[in-house]
């Protein structure tokens, strides 16, 4: 069957069986930013935002969230017009073989959104379900923290 | 594996909701997360919750009450901003990471009871009361709806409710070796003391033999003495819950890791008195 969903603020149709994930249904209609990990809500790698809070889409049946606003990484930001967040992941060196970049740039994303000023436990704490298996994470807190520092200095807001 | 072609449900009222799950087969569907681990191919039909306006904590003088439909976050999040439910959110806030506690809702929580579950040590021990609707709407004792067998009916969860009681102090621990772990045991102790002498006490365990105790020979031992170190070290005796020997543990040695816990427990809560 076919559904419309709104994605990245847009609406789609997309193609799905009433018993698939919302990981699934997205990679399946080309939604390919979002990262099959382990499929049992452990790694984050297919974090997305759910009305702007951070989920595991593999862990989310898509038929439930129909009316939700969904967003994926290229929702913030694309390769030729990057978010700032996602600037500052380069510029720390947070990323290595990227697949928990889109995860981990979200759930920052969300948290910045909320919180413009972290500290470090706080990023800690809204990272958590997120593994990054290459950088020991010290570079990505930096990043986040990159972030707030350049909103801070330039007043401006998570958008 | 879900089924294929799996039905939805969407209804706006909890009659509605109630009616669907009479049938074979149909289930509710809160945040989905238990349902995605058991997947069992028996389910037809799932009745999703979220018309049904479960997602609210309301705070009256005395009361709190918190929709079934309310994630694990929204607790943590209403604790965060009013200083309340703290015993509960902090249970919640160990029990699964940001992007599940997006999505494991109380009421799901409550009709699974899953092992590992660290939502009802906190919930007994605030004396919590939960109202469901079957047939007709009915409010219980949390105790009650375990002890009666109420869980294992059929039934849709509308809200827990909680005292806001200023005059208590809780605390709760789990056993995890990791923090995301499934724990192999949560304590939750909620005390009320007057000038140091202990004058309330609820005390449950979960993980144990029976899947929960309410420690009662250790609550009649606390009551009525002075909260101090002698009474905390001759407490340990007292509780006495029982486990199942598994693959990992041994019984023995989960009964006398939950006493370390019990003990360290009620030295953390004479510290915040």
């Amino acid at each position: 069957m076919k559904l419309h969903f709104k994605i990245n603020n847009k609406l789609k149709d997309l193609e799905l069986h009433a018993n698939e994930t919302l990981l699934h249904v997205l990679r399946n209609n080309d939604f390919t930013e979002v990262k099959c990990g382990c499929n049992e809500g452990e790694c984050g790698s297919c974090t997305v935002l759910l009305d702007g809070k951070p989920v595991n889409s593999c862990q989310v049946l898509a038929m439930s969230v129909q009316e939700k606003e969904i967003t994926t990484v290229k929702g913030i930001g694309t390769l030729y017009t990057p978010h700032l967040l996602q600037k500052s992941f380069v510029e720390a060196g947070a990323d290595q073989c990227g697949f928990c970049s889109p995860g981990m740039v979200l759930a920052s994303y969300s948290l910045l959104k909320e919180n413009p000023k972290p500290s470090r436990e706080e990023i800690l704490f809204a990272l958590d379900g997120n593994l990054c298996r290459c950088t020991g994470y010290v570079k990505i807190v930096d990043a986040v923290e990159l972030t707030a520092r350049k909103l801070h200095a330039n007043n401006l807001e998570m958008e | 594996m879900l089924h294929q072609n799996l039905e939805w449900f969407f209804p706006h009222t909890t009659e509605e909701a109630v009616k669907l799950i009479s049938q074979q087969g149909i289930i509710l569907h809160g945040g989905g997360t238990r349902i995605l681990k058991t997947s069992p191919k028996s389910i037809k039909g799932l009745v999703d919750v979220g018309k049904l306006k479960l997602n609210f904590i309301h705070h009256t003088d005395k009361q709190i009450s918190i929709g079934a439909a309310c994630t694990y976050d929204d607790v943590i999040r209403y604790s965060a901003k009013t200083k309340k439910l703290l015993m509960l959110a902090k249970a919640l806030s160990e029990a699964a990471s940001t992007p599940l506690r997006n999505r494991i809702t109380i009421g799901g929580s409550l009709k699974d009871f899953p092992i590992w579950s660290s939502l009802y040590a906190p919930l007994l021990a605030l004396n919590a009361q939960i109202e469901i609707a079957e047939k007709h709407d009915i409010i219980i004792s949390l105790e009650e709806y375990l002890e009666t067998g109420i869980i294992k009916t059929k039934h849709l969860i509308k809200r827990i409710i909680v005292d806001d009681d200023l005059h208590f102090v809780g605390g709760v621990k789990r056993f995890v070796l990791i923090r995301f772990e499934y724990p192999l045991f949560t304590i939750a102790v909620a005390l009320r003391a007057k000038k140091e002498i202990i004058s309330d006490a609820r005390i449950f365990i979960t993980g144990v033999k029976g899947r929960y105790k309410h420690c009662k020979r250790a609550e009649r031992f606390l009551i009525d003495k002075e909260f101090s170190a002698e009474t905390i070290n001759e407490a340990e005796k007292h509780f006495t819950p029982k486990f199942v020997s598994d693959y990992k543990y041994s019984a023995e040695y989960k009964e006398h890791a939950a006493k370390v816990f019990f003990t360290d427990l009620l030295h953390e809560l004479k510290g915040n008195l």
